[in-house]
């Protein structure tokens, strides 16, 4: 199905569950089952590790001993757009990790676009906020772990997985809050490209194009383990995402175990229908936390942070709400 | 077995041997015992940065004899087809470093190498798909894709122009279509990305070690004036590349072409010698070392 023809019949799709029953084994959504919180987060000058790590242990994610893997967004560098995950949120996220004592803090990434890992993770100015004990690293020039496609949507029989995201014990997604001129938005699950090495990918992932960005989506989806997701909403980006875009200040954080909770959620705040974007919808197949039931909405009060992000004319049927 | 390491540019960019000994020693450092340098120390060895290590060493006068053990790790990676992979495990991955190889193995003599690799190179196409009016750029030039049976990009174009113009293949009609490839995606106003100029009529950011390379590839062009944009873009902007990777590549790009590159050249050479063990990416370290020595790898 089109996206336009997709956009045109969500009356009839509204309902996830129309796709049938959840499969993977995994938590069967019930409802008010998928913890997401709301932390206020005016700017990036404030500190909120305490904040943080209070909620990631309040949502029961273990971390003593762990190697821990923080997945930022980064995608190419502009001076003027917010296109990547800010440097202050993932040092206070990294440093949140330590202070629930993880063994081992990761922060990496094998951007998209750029091969030069300056304008990614090794870039001196993230460096220089993070505790010593942090390491990052450059994704995209490393060794990768086949792991085998365990969603089928897509042609490829395996994918080739950065050997540091297949060897953390405990991978936390962090993307940026975006539109996408191709999928609508770009949030946690989109963020998973970002998980395989260049070298075998290239520069774009044009490969990942080629067998469909929606159907690579859902593939990465179910292939590779994220155990907490934290979407930086303090500056989106609205319009021509996830690169030309706009900066759009929304000052929020959005923090889940459940990847599919945390982008609904995300995009119900943009002002988008969650249930209007293919690719969340068909993700519901086997992921929960698309519908509002099934989202348990803890700190900030959303209607604070609730807005409507621009987007292409594409997209305007994915606008919804008010659904707070 | 002779090296072939090439003439030298004569400019001000260029570090004597015994300047640059510190350096070469660093790079020999990461070789792994058994062949083979990792991106970054501490990681399993890889084909790029083995492939720029070989020719950082053939371009600082390293005798070849002791390239050797690294050259025959390289040239075991081979497939039957010609073409060559990221590394032993993965050797159907990767298919774009055959273009660096043959370049390598050009450089080191290893002819039937070379000829298999460059068959491999001229065999593989991009996939062509029809234009778009809101991308500014000619998607049914036929270029080189990353992996076999996707789109054509900036990169791995570059690096097979470069692979044929090297070997003595300039004039075969993939490099004259590569060379078209790459004037279609330079960015109107300078340089070039990964491969879109723009997109809705908005002109998109260029990189500097795409633009480096893609110049590499189009050195030697009679008509320069096409990239002279670009070339201006990079002699500018000198003073705000920060990285390893973009000096780098952004100085082989200016030196190519006789343009200015004193300060790129005095900041890349304090970049290199400062480099934390931890951000030392080889395949850039590499390409450093290459733009030091002043020697004409990429174009013939």
């Amino acid at each position: 199905m089109k996206r336009r023809d997709f956009l045109k019949g969500t009356a009839v799709l509204a309902n996830a569950a129309a796709f049938g029953k959840f499969r993977d084994g995994g938590p069967q959504p019930t409802p008010a089952t998928c913890p997401v919180t709301l932390l206020s987060v005016p700017d990036y000058g404030r500190d909120v590790e305490k904040e943080i790590a209070a909620v990631m242990s309040s949502d029961g994610l273990a971390l003593k001993g762990k190697k821990v893997l923080l997945k930022p967004n980064f995608v190419e560098t502009h001076p003027e757009r917010p296109i990547n995950t800010n440097p202050a949120v993932i040092a206070h996220v990294a440093h949140a990790c330590l202070r629930l004592g993880a063994a081992q803090v990761v922060v990496g990434e094998a951007s998209g676009h750029r091969r030069d890992p300056w304008f990614s993770v090794l870039n001196p100015g993230l460096r220089a906020i993070l505790d010593k004990r942090v390491k990052c690293l450059d994704l995209n020039h490393g060794d990768a772990t086949v792991v085998p496609n365990r969603g089928g949507q897509t042609r490829l029989p395996a994918f080739y997985l950065a050997r540091p995201v297949a060897e953390a014990d405990v991978v936390i997604s962090l993307p940026k809050m975006k539109t996408h001129h191709g999928m609508g938005v770009t949030l946690c699950l989109k963020n998973l490209f970002g998980t395989l090495p260049g070298i075998y990918y290239g520069w774009p992932k044009n490969l990942l194009h080629w067998n469909g960005i929606k159907e690579s989506i859902l593939d990465l989806a179910r292939t590779v383990r994220v155990h907490y997701n934290i979407v930086d909403g303090v500056v989106g980006m609205e319009g021509d995402g996830p690169i030309m875009g706009k900066a759009k200040p929304v000052g929020v954080l959005v923090l889940s175990p459940f990847s599919l909770a945390a982008d609904a959620t995300a995009s119900r705040i943009m002002g988008f229908d969650p249930r209007k974007v293919l690719y969340l919808v068909q993700a519901a197949q086997f992921l929960p936390g698309l519908r509002p039931g099934e989202v348990a909405l803890r700190g900030e009060n959303p209607r604070r942070f609730a807005t409507q992000f621009d987007c292409l004319d594409d997209f305007k049927g994915m606008r919804g709400g008010p659904f707070f | 077995m002779g090296t072939g390491n090439g003439m030298r540019y004569n400019n001000s960019l260029t570090m004597s041997a015994i300047e640059l000994a510190p350096l070469v020693r660093r790079l020999t450092s990461l070789i792994i015992p058994g062949g083979g340098v990792p991106y970054y120390p501490g990681g399993g060895p890889s084909a790029e940065p083995s492939l720029l290590g070989l020719l950082a060493l053939s371009a600082c006068g390293v005798p070849s004899e002791s390239a050797k053990p690294l050259l025959s790790w390289v040239a075991g990676l081979q497939n039957p087809d010609g073409s060559l992979g990221v590394h032993p495990g993965h050797r159907d991955q990767g298919i774009w470093l055959t273009a660096p190889s043959a370049v390598v193995f050009h450089k080191y003599g290893l002819t039937g190498a070379r000829d298999s690799a460059l068959g491999f190179v001229t065999s593989l196409k991009s996939v062509t798909v029809a234009n778009d009016p809101n991308v500014r750029q000619d998607n049914t030039i036929v270029g080189w894709p990353w992996v076999r049976g996707t789109f054509g990009w900036v990169e791995p174009t570059a690096w097979s122009v470069i692979a044929l113009n090297v070997c003595g293949l300039g004039g075969h009609a993939r490099a004259v279509e590569g060379r078209r490839f790459l004037l279609d995606r330079q960015i109107p106003s300078g340089g070039w990305n990964y491969g879109n100029p723009g997109l809705n009529d908005r002109e998109l950011l260029p990189f500097w070690d795409t633009t480096g390379l893609a110049l590499l590839a189009l050195g030697g062009q009679p008509d320069v004036g096409r990239v002279r944009p670009s070339l201006d873009l990079l002699e500018r902007n000198q003073g705000k590349i920060g990285s390893l990777c973009g000096l780098a590549w952004a100085a082989l790009g200016l030196e190519g072409y006789g343009r200015n590159s004193t300060e790129i050249g005095r900041r890349l050479s304090a970049v290199m010698n400062d480099q934390p063990d931890d951000m030392l990416n080889a395949a850039h370290f590499a390409a450093g070392l290459i733009a030091l020595s002043g020697r004409k790898v990429f174009i013939s």
